[in-house]
């Protein structure tokens, strides 16, 4: 039987908890509610490589030490950063469950020795150099700058090479002191566990953090729309990105816009498979929903050879109009719900998953759900409601980036 | 013929093979409501005709478009119904089909699967495409230097065919015709010699009959083996204006068959398993040389290799080649046991959490029984992790120093490799 528990500890952070005593083994992680866009621009990029220190150390830890500890657990582990949430996690036997939350508890306030911070300056730097070779990843920055302009989620969550280059410990320590908070970060726990032991150990490692108020930003977005190439040359396919608005992940449509998202661009049997990978015109496209804080996206992706650009391109605007049109019938629904459903069920065998799903339904609203909730909320998900999600959020403004060889 | 043992803790395995030749497999797993298949036939880019390599990657797409009573999009809307979460896909050796659903929906997903591999209606209509998506994955792969370079060490290191990459070439699938594709795929199709796993929340009789049904009459003929011929080796350097340069080196390794394999997964794993393993710390957490580095071993049959991986900007590659081969020079004088107890402790955690995943288990029974001839429970990979000493890994490390290495570098500009290294 699985149970959730919650609580709140003194100075505000929130521990969630999904427990299952069949499980052999439980997921651990803290989520900080800070990214990309709480960053100014002149440190961009230093959430991201923030999270990178986490694991350089703390007062009477070096990152050496981090690292073993973590392969003496056996632990899978490790961290991510996005434009709304920076994560760290490891999946554990419930033995070492403990050891693993000292481990990142003391992580959680580290020490940020400067010859360290220079050290891994080179490793963000490579790492920017790394995905400037995936034009994929390329065309995604584009594409959410032209999108979101001066709106913050149009951060780079790596920064670039001059901001990384710029940057400094000191600015570093500013933004950290800033953002992690107790009351900014949840602690999740998913799979087998002791509720009342991890309280008792989360006080002892975490109680002492002083509270802080911390604040998001949420300033409104001016969407244009619009289209912009850029060309490379040494590229021998053409990629195309759309962006759009779509609902947030507060939002009641958001398991309609899931749905819809799926019937549109899922990688098999979807309407963009049958428009255009079906029959050989891109080898990929993808039409996803990006529930952000606040506000949402729908994103479109594909690539394809240069000289059927301008084919692709009609193809997908058309494919967007036709739904705008004429909806989505009764068994695009039902399969989609089917696959949907499918999915969460396979995830939710794993701890790893649930412990992600809840400690993200936290961040974000505060609220869980267990599997069987979540399905019923799909299961309700019809015809009308679809519509409804199109009529607020009809693919528009559109903004088009491609990237590719052409001039 | 059946046998039947325990999985360790309350999961069930069960092997049978058929008259045919196709062997199933089934672990019944306690506590999943899902179950999973993977299906491995014979028919990898190894046994590509010499003047069709890329044949096996193109008919992995055509045979899911239509088969049986099915068309195409019939046959994908049906799966969909049934929330199938599926791939097919050409490897070295076999082609393989993996599927993950709600168990109750087996008895409809695996009929199926039975006309996929048994009836598919290979439509003229959709040859075109799916040639025309692997000539695009080719150009993609262009576009993505260290794709690439994952297909060329392995062309330089592997013996032919052992080594082709998948994909193809261009001149070769230009010249295929539905005619001649199809041929192939009878002259290759086989029960003899595929593996069907099976695992989740399944019972072991309930899927025979299922299979003995639907794949009972599937033809049964000796796998195709393509002549072997000996690896090129050597350095290759390939000229690009990439941000990083990609090496890749590779090195002979014991085949998993041999009893030596789990000293070598150990060592791999001291090498580069977690954070704390010696590339890691010593080349991009002391040095900061580069973002990604690590090295994997993979194994054939009857062949293995490490093969080691590391991007990095220009200024930095020659001294992380040198890092890493000095790392690997210095592995041979042995570990220390806090390390062989790291790799233990990760091993045997890694053999839990993937007991979960019933898609990790269909997946692992499978290749346990191409490798081992039978698949292993969950208990007999602890006690064969448990059953290496330091004695025993540090003889191994000085017996099997690294020599005749197969280096290949994309970049804007070649790196030295010490001659005595290269083979």
């Amino acid at each position: 039987m699985v149970t959730f528990k919650h609580t709140q500890l003194k100075n505000g952070m929130d521990i969630v908890a999904e427990i299952n005593p069949e499980a052999q083994s439980v997921a651990i992680g803290f989520m900080v509610k800070t990214g990309a866009r709480d960053e100014s621009g002149e440190v961009n990029g230093v959430s991201h490589f923030l999270e990178h220190m986490m694991f350089k150390g703390t007062s009477h830890r070096s990152s050496a030490d981090v690292n073993r500890e973590f392969d003496a657990m056996g632990a899978r582990n490790n961290a991510f950063t996005s434009n709304e949430v920076t994560c760290y996690w490891a999946h554990i036997l419930p033995e070492f469950l403990p050891d693993a939350l000292d481990l990142l508890a003391d992580m959680m306030r580290p020490a940020l020795r400067g010859e360290d911070f220079d050290m891994e300056k080179k490793v963000i730097l490579e790492e920017i150099a790394l995905y400037l070779d995936r034009p994929g990843h390329v065309l995604y920055e584009a594409v959410m700058e032209d999108h979101f302009r001066n709106h913050p989620l149009a951060h780079s969550v790596l920064g670039t090479k001059e901001s990384i280059t710029a940057l400094t410990r000191d600015q570093m320590q500013t933004y950290f002191d800033a953002r992690y908070g107790p009351g900014n970060m949840v602690l999740a726990v998913a799979g087998k566990l002791d509720f009342d032991e991890l309280v008792r150990l989360s006080e002892q490692k975490c109680g002492h953090w002083k509270h802080l108020d911390v604040h998001r930003q949420y300033p409104a977005a001016e969407f244009r729309g619009g289209v912009r190439h850029i060309t490379d040359p040494k590229l021998k396919r053409h990629y195309v990105a759309m962006i759009c608005p779509g609902p947030s992940a507060q939002h009641d449509g958001r398991y309609a816009a899931q749905v819809l998202s799926d019937v549109i661009g899922d990688h098999d049997g979807s309407r963009l498979y049958w428009a255009l990978v079906e029959p050989g015109l891109a080898d990929e496209a993808d039409f996803s929903f990006y529930p952000h804080d606040g506000m949402g996206s729908f994103f479109a992706y594909a690539s394809c050879d240069p000289a059927r650009s301008g084919q692709v391109a009609e193809i997908l605007r058309g494919e967007l109009k036709k739904i705008c049109d004429n909806g989505l019938t009764d068994q695009e629904i039902s399969r989609s719900k089917n696959k949907i459903a499918t999915a969460a069920v396979l995830q939710g065998e794993l701890p790893l998953g649930r412990m992600r799903n809840i400690c993200s339904r936290w961040i974000y609203n505060q609220e869980y759900k267990t599997l069987e909730e979540d399905l019923q909320l799909l299961e309700g998900v019809d015809a009308a409601a679809i519509k409804k999600v199109i009529h607020e959020f009809p693919f528009s403004p559109l903004t088009t980036t491609t990237l590719g060889p052409a001039r | 013929m059946s046998t039947v043992n325990t999985a360790g803790g309350k999961a069930r395995q069960d092997v049978m093979t058929f008259p045919n030749g196709l062997t199933l497999l089934v672990e019944s797993m306690p506590g999943v409501r899902s179950a999973a298949m993977t299906l491995l036939t014979p028919m990898g880019a190894a046994s590509d005709p010499a003047n069709a390599l890329g044949s096996a990657n193109v008919l992995a797409d055509w045979i899911t478009r239509g088969a049986g009573e099915r068309d195409n999009r019939a046959l994908t809307d049906y799966l969909d119904s049934l929330g199938v979460q599926r791939s097919a896909s050409a490897e070295t050796v076999f082609m393989r089909f993996s599927a993950s659903m709600l168990a109750d929906k087996l008895p409809e997903v695996l009929p199926a699967y039975g006309d996929i591999l048994l009836r598919p209606r290979l439509p003229e209509s959709g040859f075109g495409p799916a040639r025309d998506l692997a000539m695009q994955q080719l150009d993609a792969i262009e576009d993505e230097p260290s794709q690439k370079l994952n297909l060329l060490i392995k062309a330089r290191h592997f013996a032919e065919p052992y080594g082709r990459p998948v994909v193809g070439k261009k001149e070769h699938l230009n010249a295929l015709t539905p005619d001649a594709l199809r041929k192939d795929f009878q002259s290759r199709s086989t029960a003899r010699g595929s593996i069907l796993a099976v695992a989740g929340a399944v019972e072991f009789a309930a899927v025979r009959d299922l299979v003995e049904q639907h794949f009972g009459v599937w033809q049964s003929q000796e796998p195709v083996q393509q002549p072997v011929h000996a690896a090129e080796g050597g350095v290759f350097h390939e000229q690009q204006a990439s941000n990083q340069v990609q090496i890749g080196l590779a090195f002979d390794a014991v085949a998993e068959a041999d009893p030596d394999s789990i000293v070598l997964q150990l060592a791999m794993n001291i090498l580069s398993g977690g954070m704390g393993a010696r590339l890691f710390s010593e080349i991009r957490e002391k040095q900061g040389l580069c973002y990604a580095v690590s090295a994997g071993y993979m194994s054939l049959k009857h062949i293995g290799a490490v093969l080691g991986y590391a991007g990095t900007v220009p200024e930095r590659a020659q001294k992380t080649l040198d890092s890493f081969l000095h790392e690997l020079q210095r592995f041979s004088s042995g570990a220390q046991q806090d390390e062989l107890d790291r790799a233990q402790v990760g091993m045997k955690a890694r053999v839990i959490m993937n007991g979960e995943s019933s898609a990790a288990r269909a997946a692992a029974i499978a290749h346990d029984f191409y490798h081992y001839g039978r698949p292993r429970t969950l208990d007999e990979l602890r006690a064969r992790i448990e059953s290496v000493d330091l004695k025993r890994l540090n003889a191994f490390l000085e017996s099997h120093k690294i020599g005749k290495l197969t280096v290949v570098t994309i970049g804007p500009a070649p790196l030295a490799v010490p001659v005595d290294l290269i083979g």
